[in-house]
């Protein structure tokens, strides 16, 4: 293996471990916390995740050159699948990083949430080669 | 009862987490992508390979071309065209890189296993962890049985990879990174699946009242 690759798993490594500390901190892995966030009676989380927004906006556009152009573009899934995504967030409540938390808390269940994942990603690499074909723009890509 | 981190400490360690994915990975914050590569990462695996190949074969290949081109047109057509076109003649050759990230797959495993070791250490220095074989007593409430319970989260896990891929991003891809640099399509991925997430969410609750 090569030093660059070594050092790449390191740093994804770290990155990974403080996620995961700070989701859990904030209580993103409790589905009453954010069922109670989806029903609007207690914003907290909201607000965290918007701050976090604004946070990194305003750091990132401080070191604007550095900053990768990011390739996200409207393409025909955008809307649809946002969509699939929000009732799928609603019925789990774990996006694709919150399912990890939820599974190192001991909630147990999660681990059908994850084979659905899997499940999910893979039966779209196929139906996207299959019929769609557009440009979708995932992540770092 | 389990005391969380207050709105604003939760936006810095949030925002903290982006900012430090980007400072060390030198990329903005996606989970979505990283399951992408490590679910595909064996057709990525094959694709990167036929295009090394390609790539190494390239003298071969315009060799074939030119013997095509010599047999269709004749000597004098192709004396003429290179005349022509000698002046700008670049090699064109393949970027393998270029067409996938030079990161290795298990680089994004590494992340996504790292972040449930994150969770599971914090979760029992803070005290929070528990053995469960229930989401909450809310979602157990919302779907009932055992079964029933476990087949809506397969169901809805389907529909959250399957959307994330399809929609090109997630709450970190869209919602955290696509936000904060006000790139369109996120800022209306993130409207969408936050407006679904909490009409479903408002319907489940009417329900079981």
């Amino acid at each position: 293996m090569k030093t660059s690759h070594i050092k790449s798993h390191f740093e994804y490594g770290l990155v990974g471990i403080m996620f995961g500390a700070v989701l859990t901190r904030i209580g993103f892995a409790d589905y009453d916390e954010l069922h109670k966030m989806f029903i609007f009676s207690d914003l907290r989380m909201m607000y965290s995740f918007a701050g976090a927004v604004a946070l990194s906006m305003v750091v990132l556009l401080l070191m604007n050159k550095r900053v990768p152009k990011q390739h996200k573009i409207l393409q025909p899934g955008t809307v649809p699948g946002s969509m699939l995504f929000g009732f799928g967030w609603a019925i789990t409540g774990a996006c694709p990083s919150l399912v990890f938390v939820q599974l190192g808390h001991g909630a147990l269940p999660a681990v059908f949430t994850m084979m659905g994942i899997i499940l999910g990603v893979w039966m779209y690499r196929k139906a996207h080669g299959r019929f769609f074909g557009w440009d979708t723009g995932t992540c770092g890509v | 009862m389990i005391e969380y981190w207050s709105w604003w400490l939760g936006a810095l360690g949030l925002g903290g987490v982006c900012l430090a994915y980007f400072l060390l990975v030198g990329r903005l914050l996606g989970v979505s992508g990283s399951w992408a590569k490590v679910v595909g990462w064996r057709e990525n695996r094959l694709l990167r390979q036929a295009n090394q190949d390609f790539a190494a074969n390239q003298d071969e290949m315009s060799d074939a071309l030119m013997a095509e081109t010599l047999a269709e047109f004749g000597e004098d057509a192709l004396q003429e065209f290179q005349s022509e076109s000698s002046i700008s003649e670049t090699p064109a050759k393949v970027d393998v890189n270029d067409l996938d990230s030079s990161t290795p797959w298990t680089a994004h495993l590494c992340f996504l296993l790292c972040m449930f070791i994150g969770a599971f250490a914090t979760a029992i220095i803070s005290g929070q962890f528990e053995l469960r074989y229930e989401l909450s007593p809310m979602h157990s409430r919302i779907f009932g049985d055992t079964w029933e319970v476990w087949l809506a989260l397969l169901s809805g896990g389907m529909m959250v990879g399957f959307g994330t891929q399809m929609a090109g991003g997630c709450t970190s891809g869209h919602g955290l990174s696509g936000c904060a640099r006000l790139i369109p399509a996120s800022l209306l991925a993130t409207l969408v699946f936050m407006i679904s997430a909490v009409f479903l969410s408002m319907l489940m609750d009417v329900m079981i009242r």
